[in-house]
């Protein structure tokens, strides 16, 4: 029997701590006697490295030591393609790229210390643009680019580290006979992921060959690996220890701090406690990809659609990083989830001298749903037909194929848009000056590795041990205790939640593509019905009864029927030698079968428990200046079934506004290859002011792959809210730009034309 | 360095502090109340936002010299006696006010200024009393939530128009 808190809104385990202010973040973590850790970044977009010399700075009072090129191993890392060193070895590629590191007594030592180390550049003229960069005869961001290795089938040109392709179908011959043809040309700005707490790391190496580091990371347990081959420890001698995370947002995925921390660790016999001030930290933040989109498609005179050709390039900065996915991920939304029997989908990972860009929550999405959701609302206004309509008429249904032929299962198009159009009031007469805009998605899910501990401690307390990082979402903090409380007929609140720490050793992929709850939820419901059997096999002993006749409920077993005869977890966990003790592991999930004839140079065509998605936005224009207020955002989320509501309906309530800020005041503005405001002061993250009225729907279209139907959860959300504003725009004013952000000067600009 | 003395919390402190230095990082670095985030430094998110004689101000933005003297209240100091909370921290928690919780602390010290000088806020009152304390995760529309329920628990428990902090140390200024 279950407690049932499976579904219901709870509290979350870690919201005590967090209003209280003793929730510990990792610029929170002070060791004894710490040496403060500084970054030496370079001053140039684009420089020739002629030498680095560290005696003067190493000699410095206070320093204790000084870390580059020379100094740390000198394997390039491995992101399919290796072309990045932990310090740049020949050439610095974007400005504010680490160059060097120091640990000295204190912060001011250190930064004196590095403005002492000597490096000569020879500088150079930078790639500043993707159309610069993908011009011929262009300069080289990685002159050696022939020499890299790399892995699988991987389409390199100059300047170029990655081209995916979906085709199927003939689209010329399409476009040659078609009742309409419309071509789109889009630009998008990167994006930080805007999380509120820079990054920190506090790292300490010990006399046994042991490295400790204390972190705020969606992904410690890979992060762990990565740092024990990379200096050749032993994995089972490096610990990760995550603290709080102060978002995430697919920002802290790849080790950014950790690394010089370290490196600078292994140098000291103190702990090296490294804090990047916000300034430092957009500089490598990892952001959202800046790109261009262009996009031809027909339909018929009745609105069916007919052929699609689109085409992306994304600027993914002067390393590939972890940000491959927006270009697999663009070609897969390009078209979806319409029915387009012929399609060329391709997008272009582009080198520039800026920072890496980064796998932002739902890398490609936002970009790929804005450019294809303004098009497909430009076919449809060519043709006189409602924007909801025209994607009613060509939503995918139940059966229908992806683009990459996988065959799909749970599909709820048709409802997710129906319900997003109708809370904002699609049909109802529209105020002058206002305009209503809709778009959809569809997303995947993903189950990584996973493993959990519960434990019945003989206090009576329970706490689940997981290796899936509390990032903010609550898929930690809230969901897990919901699912392990309704196994063990208990509280939520009951259920203590320790953090991740690899030295848990319950191993977990990480925080990203939308698998926590799916995976580590899985992983904790599988070890809480392990501990309650065990908690069962004692109560057989302790009250004489058979596992049938006992029933688990309010921190006790009862003997069915003899409501006095029972004993309390406490007992039960007292009652034997050993600690009650369940373990669980997420179960592999198969992708689903697609036509690998379609798809080329792509790893990433197969979707199980596939999701959808659709916003719907209000808004009002004033044509004067061309401001845009945002009223309501509605989204309709097909997320299969909600483990954890309140979770679910913060994800697409932050999704939203992020999705907005994206849409209207977010913009990485470079001057050349110089970032202009690496602090907040023009990049505008959205306030409580600039926050509309949000609508969250949850849709419950159960998955054949997902735990009792769930589908992945935290991306989608963010992915549909700027093609919805963006089509309100035209709407209200029969105008819209098609660059990001739709900033008050470019909404006239578009007036204008 | 300098001597400032400070009440922070209800506590008389004093603390030798550089010239420079910013009430942010006197009371983390100095003081070790650590529930005051560091967002950005330079007063455009409002993570660090503590009550200095009752006014929500930005403590990256305000030396610690130019605090000498006065009343600080930090997210560690508005909770009572035996752990208790505050009806703005209890609204933030039922209402789920929160998720990554970094700008939490700051969120609910406005919040709490907010009520203290308008007990029953429009939907647009709160959003504007907040608008300097930037929330990346939620979207506001919870945190609008817990300070409606925030003002209404305080109405409840008598306690609208009350200055946030601890109430025993009210001192009188020089």
């Amino acid at each position: 029997m279950s407690a049932g808190s499976i579904g219901t809104v709870r509290p979350r385990s870690d919201a005590r701590a967090k209003v209280t202010g003793t929730a510990v973040y990792t610029a929170d973590v002070i060791p004894d006697d710490p040496l403060a850790g500084v970054v030496l970044r370079s001053p140039h977009a684009f420089a020739r490295i002629l030498s680095v010399d560290t005696a003067r700075a190493a000699a410095m009072p206070g320093v204790r030591a000084v870390v580059y090129s020379g100094n740390v191993p000198a394997k390039p890392l491995d992101f399919g393609i290796k072309d990045q060193h932990l310090f740049p070895i020949d050439f610095a590629r974007y400005r504010g790229e680490p160059v060097a590191a120091v640990a000295a007594d204190t912060e001011t030592q250190a930064r004196a210390a590095a403005k002492a180390i000597d490096i000569v550049y020879e500088v150079m003229d930078p790639v500043t643009n993707i159309e610069q960069a993908l011009a011929p005869g262009a300069q080289l961001v990685h002159p050696a680019w022939k020499s890299y290795e790399h892995s699988g089938e991987r389409i390199l040109r100059e300047n170029v580290c990655a081209v995916n392709r979906i085709r199927r179908g003939d689209v010329d011959a399409a476009l040659a006979n078609a009742a309409v043809v419309v071509t789109s040309r889009f630009t998008f700005s990167g994006g930080l992921p805007g999380y509120l707490e820079p990054r920190a790391a506090v790292a300490q190496a010990g006399p046994d060959g042991t490295l400790t580091v204390w972190c705020g990371s969606q992904a410690p347990y890979s992060n762990r690996t990565e740092m024990a081959e990379f200096f050749e420890l032993a994995p089972a001698k490096v610990r990760f220890i995550n603290q709080f995370v102060g978002g995430a947002f697919g920002g802290k995925i790849l080790m950014a701090p950790e690394w010089f921390a370290a490196a600078l660790a292994l140098r000291c016999d103190r702990p090296v406690r490294m804090a990047w001030s916000r300034h430092e930290d957009n500089l490598n933040a990892a952001p959202r990809h800046g790109g261009t989109a262009t996009f031809t498609s027909c339909a018929d005179a009745d609105g069916t659609l007919r052929a699609m050709r689109a085409s992306f390039a994304f600027d993914t900065g002067a390393y590939i990083g972890y940000g491959g996915g927006s270009a697999l991920i663009a070609t897969m939304l390009a078209s979806a989830p319409y029915r387009i029997p012929n399609l060329d989908l391709e997008a272009t990972l582009v080198y520039t001298n800026k920072q890496v860009a980064g796998p932002v929550r739902a890398p490609g999405g936002p970009q790929a749903n804005f450019a294809k959701e303004l098009h497909l609302d430009e076919i449809a206004r060519k043709l006189g037909i409602d924007p909801l309509e025209f994607r009613l008429k060509n939503a995918w249904r139940e059966g229908d194929e992806s683009p990459s032929g996988q065959r799909l299962t749970s599909v709820s198009v048709v409802d997710v848009l129906q319900k997003a159009a109708d809370a904002i009031g699609w049909d109802k007469p529209r105020a002058s000056g206002s305009g209503r805009g809709i778009g959809a998605t569809w997303w995947f899910s993903s189950c990584g590795l996973s493993e959990a501990r519960v434990e019945v401690l003989t206090d009576g307390r329970v706490r689940v041990i997981s290796g899936n990082p509390e990032i903010g979402t609550g898929s930690a903090a809230q969901a897990l205790p919901i699912i392990v409380a309704d196994a063990l007929g208990i509280d939520p609140l009951g259920v203590e939640v320790v953090l991740a720490d690899t030295g848990d050793s319950a191993e977990d992929g990480g925080v990203h593509g939308s698998t926590s709850t799916f995976s580590a939820g899985q992983a904790a419901g599988a070890a809480a019905a392990e501990a309650r059997a065990r908690l069962l096999d004692r109560a057989e002993s302790l009250l004489e009864a058979r596992h049938d006749d006992l029933d688990v409920r309010d921190g006790c077993v009862y003997v069915v029927g003899a409501p006095d005869s029972k004993a309390t977890f406490a007992q039960l966990a007292a009652h034997g030698d050993e600690p009650v003790i369940g373990r669980g592991t997420a179960p592999e999930m198969g992708d689903p079968e697609i036509d690998n004839d379609l798809v080329q140079a792509h790893g990433f065509a197969a979707w199980p428990a596939a999701s959808f998605t659709a916003t719907a936005a209000e808004v009002t224009v004033d044509k004067e200046t061309g401001r845009v207020d945002v009223l309501h955002i509605a989204t309709a989320q097909d997320v299969g079934f909600a483990f954890n509501p309140a979770g679910v309906t913060g994800q697409i309530e932050g999704g939203a506004v992020q999705g907005l800020g994206w849409a209207l005041t977010e913009g990485l503005v470079y001057d050349g290859a110089v970032l202009r405001d690496p602090d907040f002061k023009h990049y505008l993250l959205p306030t409580a002011v600039d926050a509309p009225r949000i609508t969250a729907m949850i849709v419950e279209c159960p998955s054949v792959e997902g735990p009792r139907g769930m589908k992945g959860v935290g991306e989608p959300p963010v992915t549909t809210p700027a093609a919805a504003i963006g089509n309100a725009i035209r709407d209200a004013c029969g105008a819209v730009p098609h660059d990001t952000p739709m900033t008050p000067e470019r909404v006239w600009r578009a007036l204008q034309k | 360095m300098q001597p400032v003395h400070l009440c922070v919390n209800g506590l008389e402190t004093d603390v030798e502090v550089h010239p420079l230095e910013t009430l942010l990082h006197t009371l983390r670095d100095r003081i070790g109340l650590n529930g005051t985030k560091e967002g950005c430094g330079t007063g455009y998110c409002g993570a660090c936002t503590v009550l200095v004689d009752g006014d929500a101000v930005n403590a990256c933005l305000l030396l610690a010299v130019d605090a000498d003297r006065k009343e600080v209240v930090t997210i560690e100091g508005l909770a009572g006696d035996a752990g208790a909370l505050h009806p703005v921290q209890a609204a933030f928690v039922e209402n789920g006010g929160l998720q990554c919780g970094f700008c939490t602390p700051g969120m609910i010290l406005s919040a709490a200024s907010l009520l203290a000088a308008t007990p029953d806020p429009s939907d647009d009152e709160i959003r504007a009393g907040i608008s300097g304390n930037l929330c990346r995760c939620t979207g506001y529309q919870s945190i609008v939530a817990s300070v409606h329920d925030a003002a209404r628990r305080l109405r409840e428990s008598g306690r609208s128009g009350e200055r946030p902090g601890p109430r025993a140390h009210i001192r009188s200024r020089a």
